[in-house]
């Protein structure tokens, strides 16, 4: 091409170009500027985003291989369970939050189920592999690091938050709770209204640990997370995922605790009642109902 | 004796990517006796550096035979007598002249002092003294083809094939390599050069073989060349036929002629006429011919 | 084969190498990552070894893989852009010696840069106050070796391949076979016989690399060392592997028209 053709074609972009801000909020106005977050709104925001939650996943995932002392594991595929391969069976210990059920085997398997012949068994020579058959798992103190890096990627990943929350008191060591309460502070600037961060506040208010002498049931500095976290459950109930409703079913029972250890026991049994409209099945709610109920009672015939 | 290059019925091919396939060289034939300096001339694409390539195993003839000094040319066996220079090579960048030569050195099969004592000579001859400890990188193009003339004459090889000798040479550097390369052919070195720089051509040679399209053309004696090229051009007053003896002469004023002859001979001869005629000689020179006419017009008909 | 001629070779690769100073930034950038690890001290330095041994190995073996590609890649494509291949086969040497020393050459290079990021990774691991084992030892050898592998599989691409497609493959293959063969493994006692051999060929036919990554072992505690015999196993693998390689390499090479 000519460049007497290609200079003003070029001059003409240009110029295009320069206003193609202007254009694209005449052509393409924003919808709903407010209230979005960055990741919303930019695309590279966006990938970057995803890569973060991606990240986070997997070093979520990798906490389990430290508990088992980097042995891989890998639930049964369908598969396999149709052709009634079994387990490994759960963990030995008790730490449930962390621990997996029977249905898992290694991802490397034993020689019987290995077609690799020789190669198989170096694997299994050189790879942090072993029998896991009634298998105990590591101090989850180790996978510590881990949460604080997935957290600090993903700040939204309430996951990381409870659950190295919950790792950090397991510690059971001297200032565990200052930690534990640090860490799941900064769960709650970042998510204000995770119904779990809120639940797990609460617990390291109330939970007694007696190893490092420290007496819980702080029923005063528990109450406003539980009831923040009530707040939010009852407005927002059908947005919750099951994972949620499960923590403010378990935050209703610790809310009806807390009053009754504060002797609101009308705010018990309204809290208790009104748990059991949202979960009818609830043993516990229905156990803290009749028990305000009769503290109700006591307290009237005693005025 | 074993000629130092003899190749009979050469034929390279290639393939392109498209997989057309073209004839860089055809059934071509030549030979180089031990202690000559041959000039291998040709025009752009006339298959002058497949030749070379194919005589140190670079490519495999499709048909044909090459040897070096009796062996077959491409082996290494063959290679050890062989010191060879390529067209341009952007020698190791991250190497300095003295690490690049050490190496080519040890590949030649030399070591120890005998290598170093050569390094140091070709360094001092070839003017890169000064660069050797510089990283290859840092030279320019012309002190680059020196470290290659450098390399190439390592281990005083017996045949020394040199692909574009001066390029990136200043006219000083030429000079000096002229000398280099005579000073080699006295101690015993065939030299085998393509070249497109007539001058060397003619100042170095003692034969040129002259390829076009893959094709061998001719090959002249450069002495008997330059005899056949030089020219003889007389002045003269009065009209005299030289008849047999040139066509080329013009009145170059009133009663005044110039005329153009081959041979010694021949214008002698046209003197005797002139004076017999009772005419009178102006001037009498002698000069050489165009090696570059001599070359345009051979391909021309060639072609 | 001469060992002159494939000491010349390596030598000059080796300081080429060393003067790009590429392998340096790899290093020290490795160095750094692993320094990182301190700020998530968030809770004390307790817990913090197998983390930080998780990190450095995943650190080591990632950069000592990309240096394992990237030095041995550009090797012989480099020579021939360069026109240096020339005045190297216008020596007397074969072309096998000629890919043999570049591939050893390759594989100092990888080794050093190996060891020198082994060497600022044990400072960094000393700082998070980690106990050094016999594994680690036996981790840093056979990581050597499987090294040698990759460099091997990139030298063999690149011989067939554009640099950019040989880095690419050899990228992929020296990543991704351990992927393939745990796929394999996990879907083989499901599979026909026909199937089951097919993939024992396949199985053959990919680099075993991950048998060369005692990574598990030397994070996680309470594992003991690997016995001699697999030692033996895996450098008699890596030296059949490479030659393969390299031969398969040799095959285009020795009648490539340059």
């Amino acid at each position: 091409m000519k460049p007497a053709v290609v200079i003003p074609i070029c001059i003409c972009a240009a110029a295009l170009g320069s206003h193609a801000t202007r254009f694209s909020n005449v052509v393409n106005p924003p919808v709903r500027a407010a209230g979005l977050e960055a990741q919303e709104t930019h695309a590279a925001a966006s990938l970057l985003g995803q890569f973060r939650t991606s990240i986070s996943s997997f070093l979520f995932l990798r906490s389990d291989l430290y508990l088992h002392g980097g042995v891989e594991m890998r639930p049964l595929t369908k598969k396999e369970v149709d052709s009634g391969k079994k387990g490994v069976g759960a963990a030995a210990d008790e730490n449930e939050k962390l621990a997996d059920d029977d249905s898992i085997v290694t991802v490397i398997p034993g020689a019987r189920d290995d077609f690799r012949g020789i190669f198989g068994d170096v694997e299994r020579s050189v790879a942090s592999y072993k029998d896991m058959t009634g298998h105990h798992h590591q101090s989850p103190t180790q996978t510590l690091p881990l949460f604080r890096l997935m957290t600090w990627l993903d700040p939204k990943f309430i996951e990381g938050w409870t659950t190295g929350g919950y790792v950090i008191l397991f510690d059971q060591k001297p200032g565990c709770i200052e930690k534990a309460l640090a860490y799941l502070q900064q769960g709650l600037e970042s998510n204000p209204d995770s119904i779990d961060i809120l639940g797990q506040v609460a617990y390291c208010y109330l939970k007694e640990m007696e190893p490092i002498g420290y007496k819980g049931h702080q029923y005063d500095k528990a109450l406003p997370y539980l009831e923040h976290a009530r707040k939010i459950g009852v407005g927002n109930l059908k947005l919750l995922t099951e994972g949620e409703k499960e923590a403010l079913e378990e935050n209703y029972r610790r809310l009806a605790v807390c009053y009754r250890e504060l002797h609101r026991y009308q705010d018990m049994r309204d809290c208790s009642l009104e748990g059991l409209q949202l979960f009818g099945q609830d043993g516990s709610l229905r156990q803290h109902a009749k028990e305000a109920e009769q503290l109700l009672r006591t307290q009237t015939t005693r005025q | 004796m074993q000629p130092a290059i003899s190749v009979e019925n050469l034929s390279v091919q290639y393939r392109t990517k498209r997989g057309e396939v073209f004839d860089a060289v055809k059934d071509l034939s030549f030979s180089v006796q031990p202690g000559e300096v041959v000039g291998f001339l040709g025009p752009n694409g006339a298959g002058k550096s497949s030749t070379l390539k194919a005589l140190m195993g670079f490519v495999e003839p499709k048909a044909g035979k090459a040897q070096i000094f009796g062996l077959q040319a491409g082996t290494p066996e063959s290679r050890a007598s062989i010191g060879y220079l390529p067209e341009v090579a952007m020698y190791y960048p991250f190497l300095t002249p003295v690490e690049t030569l050490q190496m080519y050195g040890e590949l030649q099969g030399l070591k120890g002092k005998d290598l170093r004592v050569q390094i140091d000579e070709l360094l001092q001859v070839l003017g890169i003294a000064q660069a050797a400890k510089k990283l290859n990188r840092s030279l320019s193009k012309g002190m680059l083809q020196r470290v290659g003339i450098a390399q190439s004459l390592l281990g005083s090889p017996k045949l020394l094939v040199l692909d574009e000798v001066t390029s990136g040479l200043d006219p000083v550097g030429r000079k000096e390599l002229r000398h280099l390369l005579r000073d080699r052919q006295e101690r015993g070195a065939t030299l085998f050069f393509s070249s497109h720089e007539l001058a060397e051509v003619d100042m170095l040679c003692d034969r040129i073989i002259l390829i076009n399209k893959g094709r061998f053309v001719e090959e002249r004696n450069v002495g008997v060349l330059k005899d056949e090229l030089r020219m003889f051009t007389l002045e003269y007053l009065g009209i005299t036929s030289l008849v047999g003896l040139t066509d080329e002469w013009s009145e170059i004023g009133p009663n005044r002629f110039f005329a153009k002859f081959q041979s010694k001979a021949a214008m002698l001869e046209a003197i005797g006429r002139i004076q017999l005629a009772g005419g009178r000689i102006v001037d009498i020179a002698s000069a050489e011919g165009s090696l570059e006419d001599y070359f345009v017009n051979t391909v021309e008909v060639a072609a | 084969m001469k060992i002159a001629t494939l000491k010349a070779l390596a030598r000059s690769v080796v300081l080429e190498s060393l003067r790009r100073k590429d392998l340096w930034v790899v290093a020290i950038l490795g160095f750094l990552i692993i320094l990182a690890a301190g700020t998530l001290g968030f809770f004390g330095f307790d817990g913090l070894q197998v983390f930080a041994k998780d990190l450095a190995v995943t650190v080591v073996g990632l950069f000592s893989t990309i240096i394992a590609v990237l030095t041995s890649f550009r090797l012989i494509p480099d020579e021939i852009r360069n026109r240096t291949l020339y005045p190297l086969l216008s020596r007397p040497i074969s072309r096998i010696e000629l890919l043999v020393g570049k591939l050893i050459g390759s594989i100092v290079v990888t080794w050093m840069s190996f060891i020198i990021l082994c060497g600022l990774t044990a400072i960094a691991l000393e700082i998070f106050q980690v106990q050094f084992t016999v594994i680690m030892l036996q981790y840093v050898l056979m990581k050597m070796l499987g090294l040698a592998v990759v460099c091997s599989i990139s030298m063999a691409m690149s011989i067939y391949l554009t640099p950019n497609a040989a880095a690419t493959l050899a990228f992929i293959i020296a990543f991704g076979a351990p992927m393939i063969t745990r796929a394999l493994t996990m879907s083989a006692p499901t599979v026909d016989v026909g199937t089951r051999t097919l993939y024992s060929v396949l199985n053959g036919v990919l680099p075993q690399t991950q048998l060369f990554d005692l990574g598990g072992r030397a994070v996680y505690p309470n594992w003991s060392p690997v016995p001699i015999w697999i030692l033996g196993f895996l450098l008699a693998y890596a030296v059949v592997y490479s030659s393969a390689m390299l031969g398969l390499g040799w095959l285009k090479f020795r009648k490539q028209a340059i």
